[in-house]
């Protein structure tokens, strides 16, 4: 894995390119059209309600779900190579972990799982991360919410991916630690990773990069937070999420 | 007591129920599986018909293989000792009688094959009836009936040294192991897919095929401890005896957990909750037990049965169990070697199955 020294905020090769992506669940279109494109080394942000299609997507672009209609491409290839060659991580919206495992253990399956090489020592770094090294040895059904999120984080991480895909990754973490988090996803994507967030929290909306505002499976306005409020005219960015999606609906 | 909760309690587990329809159909329907199977073995009265010899160089007398040959229940042939007993030391026969001159008289001796402990009742019952009624026709008419001739009985394998117990708990074995392997796969991958670790899981490098292989490996281990403790248990404890290598008693039992694995994370896939998981045990293990040749003997199943026990891998981990343990068969045995073959090409389908089972979830 080279590290591609990303310049600042994305203005690298296309890391994820997706056009028209449709996706049907029985009765419900949870993907009508999404087409969206991120960058090397750019956090961009899916910014949606409940049922927008978030979490869909992102599976799309883990390999976990085929597209009914669209292409999804990462480094022009398809998802599932990028997954095998261990390129991407994947931060569940409920934290997928072995409650009877620990802490430990947990993330030495992961571990094995990516190949990843000195895990004891990676397992401490990521720790870190997360600030639950001192509770390595828990087992994880005696975690809290927010402590399972943060083992969830620090396994999406373990294999250094070059794309990092965290659905919804602060809910039940406190505001601290949700700041940490950020600034940690920063020094990510400086260093080149590509991270796609969702989240319905407006104000974690400010440290993307870009935006795209999801309403019904589809991108109703896309642009950094400070556009998106310049466009629609209001004083921050939940007004202007409002503004423009009733602008799209009307 | 506040009759209007404990009425909202039983109306919430009414429509619990109404949602479960599964749950629902498996309360009325295992029951009538269960009773129509065991309708059919033991309601219908095809008798057991067991494979005598007689020996013709050890004959007995001629009115006792007149009785022998007009007793439905047995099928007899005559050939040499040797030749007859070789076919029991294969188990193609059931009983050889020939004769034995003694102190006083002429014994007869009947050599049992013994295995199978329900097959050998039957067969030394319809034997010693046949030798009651050669006894009842006098050999002149008008004569007083003679007393019955001395009998006696062998056996190959088993016999009264042996217990029920011994004959039986090599079978338990493989039910054991296959019951609890299934069960617990089915379980623990069912949490896999509801929890969301499956797709998890199908997030990184791993395939699905080394997923299911994993499971079998890590499921096998603990199979073959359990046949280590059943053993020893009922060697140590229970005082059962066994002949056979253990490194092929194990192999029998890979091979089955492999089959009862894979058909646990195949089954998976069809239910929702771990109660619905275990709601296949009346439908997967059941029909099993009766037909495997655990109870009844599979040759002697009812006609419209045997096509069932053909299909279920008991049946053959039964009989390769059966013949390593009481019998004292070697690993390269036709017997041994058709049974590992067959349970090998049940692991194939259901390890097929497992895998695109997983499929089937994650796109
Ligand atoms: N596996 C599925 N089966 C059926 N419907 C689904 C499935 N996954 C998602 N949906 C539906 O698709 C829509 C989008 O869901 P989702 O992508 O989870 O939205 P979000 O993450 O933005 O809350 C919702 O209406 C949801 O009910
Ligand atoms: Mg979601």
């Amino acid at each position: 894995m080279s590290a591609v020294e990303g310049s600042a905020a994305g203005s690298g090769a296309a890391a994820l390119v997706a056009t028209d992506v449709t996706k049907r669940f029985g009765s419900v279109e949870a993907l009508r059209g999404l087409s969206v494109t991120v960058r090397e080394g750019e956090i961009y942000g899916l910014l949606g309600p409940n049922g927008s299609g978030k979490t869909t997507f992102i599976r799309c672009v883990a390999g976990l779900v085929r597209p009914d209609a669209g292409s999804l491409a990462l480094w022009g290839g398809e998802p599932r190579e990028a997954v095998a060659a261990g390129r991407v991580g994947y931060m569940t919206q409920a934290a997928a972990l072995y409650v009877e495992l620990s802490v430990e253990e947990n993330l030495g399956f992961f571990a094995a799982l990516e190949g990843v090489d000195g895990v004891r020592q990676r397992i401490e770094e990521v720790l870190r991360t997360v600030d639950l090294l001192d509770r390595r040895r828990s087992v994880v059904g005696t975690l809290s919410g927010g402590m399972r999120q943060r083992v969830s984080l620090a396994a999406a991480l373990l294999h250094d991916p070059r794309l990092l895909l965290l659905d919804e990754p602060t809910v039940g973490v406190d505001p601290t630690l949700r700041r940490d988090f950020w600034d940690h996803f920063r020094g990510l994507a400086t260093r080149g990773v590509t991270i796609l967030v969702s989240s319905h929290v407006m104000d974690e909306a400010g440290r993307c990069d870009r935006l795209g505002l999801i309403r019904d499976g589809r991108v109703l306005a896309e642009g950094s937070a400070k556009e998106l409020v310049a466009r629609a005219g209001t004083a921050d960015l939940e007004s202007a999420f409002l503004t423009l999606s009733e602008g799209a609906t009307a | 007591m506040n009759p209007r909760r404990v009425r909202a309690v039983a109306k919430r587990i009414a429509e619990q129920f109404r949602r479960d329809r599964r749950s629902l159909g498996l309360l009325i329907g295992a029951p009538i599986l269960v009773m129509s199977l065991v309708g059919a073995l033991w309601g219908s009265s095809t008798a057991q018909v067991s494979r005598i010899v007689v020996a013709t160089d050890r004959a007995p007398a001629p009115q006792l293989v007149a009785a022998l040959r007009r007793s439905p229940a047995l099928a007899v042939t005559e050939t040499t000792v040797d030749e007859a007993m070789r076919r029991l030391r294969d188990a193609t026969v059931d009983a050889v009688i020939s004769t034995r001159v003694g102190f006083v008289s002429t014994e007869i001796v009947v050599v049992m094959e013994g295995s199978d402990p329900f097959r050998s009742g039957t067969t030394l019952q319809s034997i010693q009836r046949a030798v009651l009624a050669a006894v009842s026709v006098p050999p002149i008419p008008g004569a007083p009936p003679a007393g019955p001739p001395p009998v006696v009985v062998e056996y190959l394998h088993g016999g009264p040294d042996h217990t029920l117990l011994d004959l039986l708990a090599p079978l338990l074995i493989g039910v054991f192991a296959f019951f609890f392997t299934f069960l617990l796969s089915a379980v623990s991958f069912l949490r896999e897919r509801t929890s969301g670790t499956l797709e998890r899981l199908m997030a990184t490098p791993l395939r699905r095929a080394e997923l299911v292989v994993g499971y079998l490996a890590g499921f096998s281990v603990f199979a073959l401890i359990q046949a280590v403790v059943i053993i020893a248990f009922t060697v140590l404890v229970l005082n059962v005896k066994y002949s056979g290598s253990l490194a092929t008693i194990f192999l029998i039992e890979a091979m089955l957990v492999i089959v009862s694995v894979s058909l646990g994370l195949f089954i998976s896939a069809f239910a929702r909750t771990e109660l619905q998981a275990v709601q296949f045990i009346p439908v997967v293990l059941v029909p099993q037990i009766f037909l495997s040749g655990l109870l009844v003997p599979v040759d002697q199943l009812p006609d419209v049965l045997r096509p069932f026990a053909a299909i279920m891998p008991l049946t053959y981990s039964n009989e390769a169990l059966r013949g390593v343990m009481v019998r004292g068969l070697e690993i390269g045995d036709p017997v041994i070697v058709r049974d590992l073959l067959v349970l090998a090409a049940f692991g194939v389908v259901t390890i097929a199955g497992a895998i695109a089972s997983i499929r089937r979830e994650v796109a």
